[in-house]
């Protein structure tokens, strides 16, 4: 049975609180996910994906806030559409978007960070585990 | 090499009833840059800060990783009481194994300690390779500047000279007051204008530490937080001024509605203001007046309510039927807007002084009858279905507050934004009286419609949140993250490496980067005090030139490594 691994980079004000709340909650999760937390989505990298992807990670997640809400001025506007054109990149290399997930605004309350956690572990289940070639 | 403390915190049971922390000691142990590990029972509450960090200057760790709750991460007292004793931020690891694992794999003992195992590899590394930011500290220039002086500026500076700061205030007509000098009353209370401002007044010429500089017209703004340098001519003199803060208290104009209902086609169609004129020069004649709300406001072009013409329309009618022997008042309407306790008292007390509210729908305005001079107001009754045609010698217009004309060239000048309207923009949700400019504050009608005793309240917030930096002698750049605790870092630039190009420039949000040039080819430089360390610039460089040393590229990329 795959055992999909998934890296989150959690931005620390509403990705990081969506997944302390929970924590906070005692949400049974599955265990084989681990949190990057930075400062703003806008720092994660592609380069940072791509690494990720090419070490064995099965599946990238970031997480944001929702448009408008972002407190270094909307910078998150601009992580979403640079995730937008990664998935694009993913789909042309044979990579496959359906490895990627972003989700901007909905990862800040408990049980919405559970269902994105849970949900992208069932979608990468059905896909082969990532090659690693790093 | 080993240099790294690690203490682990079982949170008095919470987290080692789900992760082995038996396993995690074998594992630790195995790592050479760990040079001891203590278990504790509980880091907030039952470590001894000093003793800890005078542990750590004496032996040659001098890094600290501390695997405990999400709470640390941030910011609290462990990692306070660890700086104050003299440990570098940067040299101090946090990694939750709480929310983030303990938590919320409670039935998954073998993935817990393994995650666990992980999270803190992952936190080890990247102590390794972080590296610390530099900072950069202004000396505050103590003065204050408020540029207007209606309510909200008067009220500002006259709060910051009572607290014992001195206020220069810019002031674009000869006198102050902004357009509260035009009305004759406020709502609700029908109190006198001129007897509102008069206290405000009176501090500003009788207090030593106000200098107001009338007739003043704006050259030029430069400087950053704690130092600005304002260029002006005041009564045709040239003259210039330093200043810590700048509170904008601009106010905003009436908009006139030529075109609509036939003002300035027909006599005895006027504005609101033209109303107060009239009144306070005595030429106000009129025995049955009819108001008409929301003109060229809530409508395509401008789809806002401007909060005041609802209410100054009800003190206006309430006065002609109290005071014009006979005189009757309607007021044509689309949502009478007065929210609160007091506005809606003061609705219903004007209803039953005899006002008359007829509602109609945008796509049915009211029509003005008369060749020169108006003789009646036709209506669609929208609640009746009725048109009714009302006999009246006087139509009075309500009109939106709009944003002054020189909005966009202030806001350049400063370094702030307006919005889609042109009033100043707040920084939402949190900060509705700054702007992206740390010490550059907004109140009053310039940040959006509003009357005299909001503005009044605005002005007064403004200053105290203006002395917040003005009380400093210095400020450190790393300060002005606007929440409590420091910012996470600065961008810094491998100047070496820098091609030029301009990516980050564009990318920042709060245009803390721009191209100098050095040594003859253009390098980018970071204004630290603009900088919030959210890192736009360090996705869109393509040559990994500019990083923020305390997330940068080879920590990530060596605890992605070992993140399974």
């Amino acid at each position: 049975m795959n055992q999909p691994k998934i890296l989150i980079f959690a931005c620390k004000w509403c990705g990081l609180i969506g997944a302390d709340a929970a924590g906070k909650k005692r949400i049974s999760l599955p265990a084989l996910f681990r949190v990057i937390p930075v400062e703003c989505a806008a720092l994660v990298e592609t380069d940072a994906i791509i690494r990720a992807l090419a070490g064995g990670v099965d599946g990238i997640a970031v997480l944001g806030c929702h448009i408008g809400g972002c407190r270094y001025n909307n910078a998150n506007h601009t992580a979403i559409k640079r995730m937008e054109l990664l998935k694009d990149l993913l789909d042309t290399t044979g990579i496959g978007s359906n490895r990627l997930l972003f989700s901007f605004g909905t990862a800040h309350e408990d049980y919405q960070f559970e269902e994105i956690v849970k949900n992208f572990f069932d979608e990468l289940v059905l896909l082969p585990p990532i090659d690693p070639w790093l | 090499m080993a240099n790294i403390t690690v203490f682990l915190c079982r949170c008095f049971g919470e987290i080692d009833s789900a992760i082995d922390f038996d396993l995690l000691r074998e594992e630790l142990s195995k790592d050479t840059s760990v040079s001891s590990l203590s278990i504790v029972d509980s880091v907030c509450l039952e470590t001894d800060i000093k003793k800890a960090a005078s542990q750590l200057k004496e032996s040659k760790a001098d890094r600290v990783l501390i695997a405990a709750c999400s709470t640390l991460l941030r910011g609290n007292l462990p990692v306070d009481g660890l700086i104050k004793e003299g440990v570098e931020r940067h040299k101090i690891g946090l990694v939750d194994i709480r929310e983030g694992c303990a938590w919320i794999h409670g039935d998954d003992p073998e993935g817990a300690a393994k995650k666990a195992k992980d999270l803190i590899n992952m936190g080890l590394a990247a102590l390794r390779y972080r590296e610390a930011s530099e900072d950069m500290c202004v000396t505050v220039n103590p003065d204050a500047l408020v540029i207007g002086t209606g309510p909200a500026g008067l009220a500002a500076a006259t709060s910051l000279a009572k607290t014992g700061f001195k206020v220069n205030i810019l002031e674009r007509a000869n006198a102050p007051g902004g357009m509260l000098r035009l009305i004759s009353r406020c709502y609700p209370d029908n109190e006198d204008a001129s007897d509102k401002l008069e206290p405000y007044i009176r501090e500003v010429e009788n207090n030593p530490l106000i200098t107001f500089y009338p007739q003043s017209k704006i050259a030029s703004i430069e400087g950053d937080t704690g130092n600005f340098t304002v260029q002006f001519s005041s009564q045709g003199k040239d003259n210039s001024i330093q200043s810590g803060i700048i509170i904008i208290a601009t106010g905003a104009k009436i908009f006139f509605p030529t075109g609509l209902y036939r003002y300035g086609e027909i006599k005895n169609v006027i504005t609101q203001m033209e109303f107060e004129r009239q009144i306070l020069n005595g030429s106000l004649k009129t025995k049955k007046t009819v108001f008409i709300q929301c003109v060229g406001a809530r409508d395509r072009e401008r789809p806002y309510c401007s909060t005041i013409c609802c209410p100054i329309s009800l003190k206006n009618a309430a006065r002609i039927v109290e005071n014009v022997p006979g005189g009757r008042a309607f007021i044509l309407h689309r949502g009478i807007m007065t929210p609160g306790n007091t506005l809606e008292k003061y609705y219903r007390d004007t209803l039953s002084k005899g006002v008359q509210f007829i509602r109609f729908e945008e796509e049915q305005p009211p029509q003005i009858i008369g060749s020169d001079h108006v003789e009646s107001v036709e209506v669609y009754d929208a609640v009746t279905g009725i048109t009714r045609k009302i006999e009246t010698d006087l139509v009075v217009l309500s009109t939106p507050l709009v944003p002054n004309n020189d909005n966009t060239r202030l806001a350049q000048m400063l370094g702030i934004e307006v919005d889609r309207y042109g009033f100043f923009s707040e920084i939402y949700p949190m900060h509705p009286l700054e702007t992206k400019t740390d010490g550059i504050f907004i109140c009053g009608s310039a940040r959006w419609p509003v009357a005299s005793d909001q503005a009044i309240l605005q002005g007064k917030a403004a200053a105290m949140k203006a002395v917040s930096y003005l009380r400093q002698s210095t400020i450190a750049a790393s300060t002005l993250s606007r929440v409590p605790g420091l910012k996470s870092g600065h961008a810094c630039v491998d100047a070496d490496a820098c091609t030029g190009c301009g990516n980050c420039v564009a990318a920042c949000p709060f245009k803390a980067c721009h191209l100098e040039k050095l040594e003859g080819r253009y390098i980018s430089t970071v204004n630290m005090m603009k900088c919030k360390a959210c890192g736009s610039c360090v996705s869109v460089c393509p040559n990994g030139t500019i990083q923020i040393p305390e997330h940068n590229y080879r920590m990530v990329g060596e605890m992605i490594k070992r993140a399974f």
